[in-house]
């Protein structure tokens, strides 16, 4: 049987090996790398106590990442002064600004050009809700079901919701491109 | 709605893997004959893994991995008897008189004892009938090969070079991937091509996975760590010192075995026992015998299973 208690222990390695995912859900929840410390650890101390419920057969990781969002819930009912339940649009547009603002940085400029940052900075531009379902399903690979379940809504939402935040994130994609290729071609005819 | 819209709606769920079945042959079908809708799916498909390129997204922070390994190792095991509590039971069993102590009466154990080694004999007869079921990780390997042929799987690294792939792997796997470099340093006829690789999820990890083509037939090959699966099931073959595990999953052969901490499993469609798979590690004319050691033994009903 597992055990829980001891960093040898299957539960413990098994655990341990998330820890990159989850600070990962975490960042994506909170935007804020204190915030998403702690509300990593806030996991693994419910995940050691809850541990016995869990079931032989379940599925580790969307356990913890269920564990995680709950978690985060919980603060945010708690903490008034915390993040609220809103669309994140404003945010959204000052971070793109942001982007807008430091694309003059030829260093950046150099880094957007690089797909792979650009899709990056691109989830992060995505409102929370978005975020996550990108996360939890291109990054992490969770199945529909199993993000149904870490979210506590039905897969069709599931299905939904992520099809609105691939769309969101290509457009994010079109522009900055666009962007760039305009911006390029002005300071070539300069 | 006509079919290419429908197809187009579609092609998420596909790339999602949450097409199955009918569904997914039909869809495959269509993608075969209309070439728009096959453009329209290649755009989406690098769309795609352009967003799955980016996993991991962070890396904890070496404070906080730490911080958790403590917490890991300092909370009390869940499944402890609480200290009270065993106590108790401890002293009920000491106690004349508890109800306890009914089962501890010598003729109990004995009968006990007695009832323990019929069914254990039992179970030991029934075991040795019955045929071994194939390994968890047999059984994944397979599924991840046939995944792979029906491009579910994306090869995340493209490369007929071993140590490009082998580098690739340090640091997303808990355990070193050393492909062999047989062919390029014996000078050899080229029998097999290595394709790429990618990460397969398995018990809450990562395995590693290695595709291959021997003459057009694709070859598997997955690996993990020998603590995360061990190999068992199927016909049991001894080489070499190691223990091979052969089974045969739905039409397809899988050799499984440990060596050095590193469980592996081959999958490919090839003859008698798949055994010809082992060239992409095991080349050389001094291989050969270990090779041959592994197929069917010819008697006079023909080849084994």
């Amino acid at each position: 049987m597992i055990e829980a208690g001891n960093r040898n222990t299957p539960f413990s390695q098994a655990a341990l090996e998330h820890i990159d995912a989850l600070y990962g859900f975490a960042m994506a929840l909170t935007r804020n790398q204190t915030e998403a410390e702690d509300l990593v650890q806030e996991t693994y101390l419910r995940a050691v106590r809850a541990f016995g419920r869990l079931m032989p057969d379940s599925n580790l990781k969307s356990w913890l990442f269920a564990i995680m969002r709950n978690a985060w819930l919980n603060q945010l009912r708690h903490d008034r002064s915390g993040p609220r339940f809103v669309e994140i649009d404003e945010e959204e547009s000052g971070r793109s600004q942001w982007l807008d603002h430091q694309s003059n940085d030829p260093h950046v400029v150099y880094l957007r050009k690089l797909e792979r940052d650009e899709v990056k900075a691109a989830i992060d531009c995505l409102p929370r809700f978005q975020r996550e379902i990108v996360l939890l399903r291109d990054i992490e690979g969770f199945s529909y079901q199993q993000i149904a379940s870490i979210l506590g809504c039905p897969a069709g939402t599931v299905m939904s919701r992520l099809g609105r935040a691939r769309e969101k994130l290509r457009r994010l994609l079109t522009e900055w491109r666009t962007g760039n290729a305009n911006r390029a071609a002005r300071a070539k005819e300069a | 709605m006509n079919q290419c819209e429908e197809i187009r709606n579609q092609i998420a769920f596909y790339l999602d893997d949450e097409l199955e079945g009918g569904d997914r042959t039909e869809f495959d079908e269509h993608l075969r004959a209309c070439e728009t809708c096959r453009e329209i799916f290649e755009r989406e498909r690098r769309f795609f893994e352009s967003i799955r390129d980016c996993s991991p997204l962070y890396a904890a922070p070496p404070e906080l991995r730490a911080r958790v390994e403590q917490i890991l190792s300092a909370a009390p095991s869940p499944h402890a008897t609480p200290a009270k509590l065993l106590h108790r039971i401890q002293r009920s069993l000491r106690l004349p008189g508890s109800r306890f102590t009914g089962f501890l009466n010598p003729r109990t154990v004995a009968a006990l004892l007695a009832a323990f080694l019929l069914i254990g004999w039992g179970l030991i007869e029934y075991m040795k009938t019955r045929p071994s079921p194939p390994s968890q990780f047999a059984m994944m390997a397979v599924a991840t090969h046939q995944r792979h042929l029906r491009e579910q799987l994306p090869l995340e690294i493209g490369s007929d070079v071993p140590e490009r792939i082998s580098n690739w792997f340090a640091g997303k796997v808990p355990f070193s991937v050393k492909l062999p470099n047989y062919q390029e340093s014996s000078g050899q006829e080229k029998l097999y091509r290595l394709e790429g690789a990618r990460l397969v999820g398995y018990n809450n990890g990562y395995a590693a996975y290695v595709a291959y083509l021997m003459q057009k037939r694709p070859i598997s090959l997955v690996v993990t760590s020998e603590a995360t699966a061990k190999p068992s099931g199927g016909e049991e073959i001894v080489s070499k010192g190691l223990t091979f595990h052969y089974d045969s999953i739905q039409g397809l052969k899988v050799i499984t075995w440990s060596d050095r901490g590193l469980t592996y499993a081959l999958v490919s469609d090839l003859e008698e026992r798949g055994q010809q798979s082992c060239m992409v590690c095991h080349q050389g004319t001094k291989d050969q015998d270990f090779i041959e050691s592994l197929k069917p033994k010819q008697t006079a009903n023909g080849p084994s299973p």
